[in-house]
């Protein structure tokens, strides 16, 4: 059989025709909820971030923006730019919103308190009300070792101070940050019930298939229309549906601890741009040569990449099962 | 040349254990993250097990393949560890 595969390249993952992709979207997403789920509209949690206003956009030419509601979700650790940004978005698409600050409830179920224990113990003069303080994966991609996080902590003077994070604290700031998406999840349903509507969620191929979502959180939804999509396809249908610019060029954050993080410091360890294209190499199982010749890596350094890529993908399987019975 | 020989023991019989697999199949210079026997959980339980066991603290800039990618690599890495120490 002859072989038909394109050479790898960096145009590789464009999309040629922007209109088509995004009308067979648009078309999926109606059939599936009105015809599958048998729900007569959505909600859509809106973040001011580009994967949630690319999904909110695709859901208002499917439905009609009177058939969608936008949900604002702050708590006292999201920056002050994601309402404005959410706002700026359902204005644009003629969406109603409406913001519900989960800070109480949060509150309520510790986890602030439980998380800033466990930094605590880790970071002995951790102040939570003045310091700042996030998770990250420090370690290089390109070298062939699982990722390991450390805690970093930025006191009000700059200084910082950063440690590996050991099992236990690490399990348990991360359980208690997930609070944030659980939380998230239940009101969305509660307006999505109340609306006999569904709930869209907004995770990207990336975050789907590496794990980077919060089972039962973010990754709680009824539907997945941008799941398919690489980050740079999702910029793409970002500038064509007419996605606010401030949105499309504010850089990926997780929004989700009070000191800033991007996604790639958080969890990707490469920019979007990079990752994007590599992993489109290893699923469709380019050599590791022809795609270290184009992204100018050596053929270690992509092997290492794709080797981590396995592992995530089997680390997290977890994550995308069913419950088992 | 100090004994690793119980350190090297104690080691594999640890990732045997959390990894469920065939004692067999895990040689000296079997690179662990490659072969699946420990993912970055894995990773992580396996630093906590060092230090408890060992008392051995892991530094950032020590995560790297020369010090943890088979057994050989750890127990000279635990090794050099207990020198400094």
């Amino acid at each position: 059989m002859k072989n038909i595969k394109e050479p790898f390249s960096k145009n590789i993952l464009k999309i040629n025709d922007l209109e088509q992709t995004s009308n067979n979207i648009i078309t999926k997403l109606k059939a599936d909820v009105i015809k599958k789920l048998q729900r007569h509209g959505a909600v859509v949690g809106i973040s001011g971030g580009i994967d949630s206003s690319v999904t909110l956009a695709l859901a208002a030419k499917a439905f009609g923006p009177n058939k969608v509601l936008g949900v604002l979700l702050p708590e006292k650790d999201s920056s002050d730019d994601s309402r404005s940004l959410a706002l700026e978005l359902a204005d644009k698409f003629g969406i109603d919103t409406v913001t519900e600050n989960i800070t109480s409830a949060l509150d309520g179920f510790g986890c602030y308190q439980r998380r800033d224990e466990a930094i605590g113990r880790i970071v002995k003069d951790f102040n939570p009300k003045e310091d700042k303080a996030k998770i990250e994966i420090k370690q290089d991609i390109k070298q062939n070792i699982p990722a390991i996080f450390s805690i970093t902590v930025i006191k009000p003077n700059e200084e910082v101070v950063s440690k590996l994070l050991p099992a236990k604290e690490y399990l348990q700031i991360v359980a208690a940050t997930n609070f944030k998406q659980r939380s998230r999840m239940t009101m969305l349903y509660y307006h999505a019930e109340r609306l006999h509507h569904a709930v869209i969620g907004t995770p990207n191929k990336h975050e789907v298939e590496q794990g980077f979502f919060v089972k039962y959180g973010d990754g709680g939804a009824d539907i997945m229309p941008i799941g398919h999509l690489y980050k740079t396809q999702v910029y793409q249908l970002a500038e064509y549906l007419g996605v606010p610019q401030g949105i499309i060029d504010r850089t990926p954050t997780t929004d989700t601890y009070t000191a800033e993080q991007t996604q790639e410091d958080f969890f990707y360890q490469m920019p979007f741009e990079t990752m994007d294209l590599i992993w489109y190499g290893w699923e469709n199982n380019y050599p590791a040569e022809e795609v270290g010749q184009i992204m100018g890596l050596n053929t270690n350094e992509v092997e290492s990449i794709y080797k981590n890529f396995v592992r995530k993908r089997k680390t997290t399987e977890y994550l995308r099962m069913k419950p088992i019975f | 040349m100090k004994n690793s020989f119980p350190l090297k023991q104690e080691l594999k019989e640890y990732i045997v254990e959390t990894s469920l697999t065939d004692k067999s199949k895990i040689k000296d210079d079997t690179l662990i993250f490659d072969a699946g026997l420990l993912d970055s959980m894995g990773l992580l339980f396996l630093i906590e097990f060092l230090n408890e066991k060992y008392g051995i603290e892991v530094e950032d800039d020590e995560l790297n393949p020369k010090n943890f990618e088979s057994i050989n690599s750890i127990v000279a890495f635990v090794q050099s560890k207990k020198e400094i120490a």
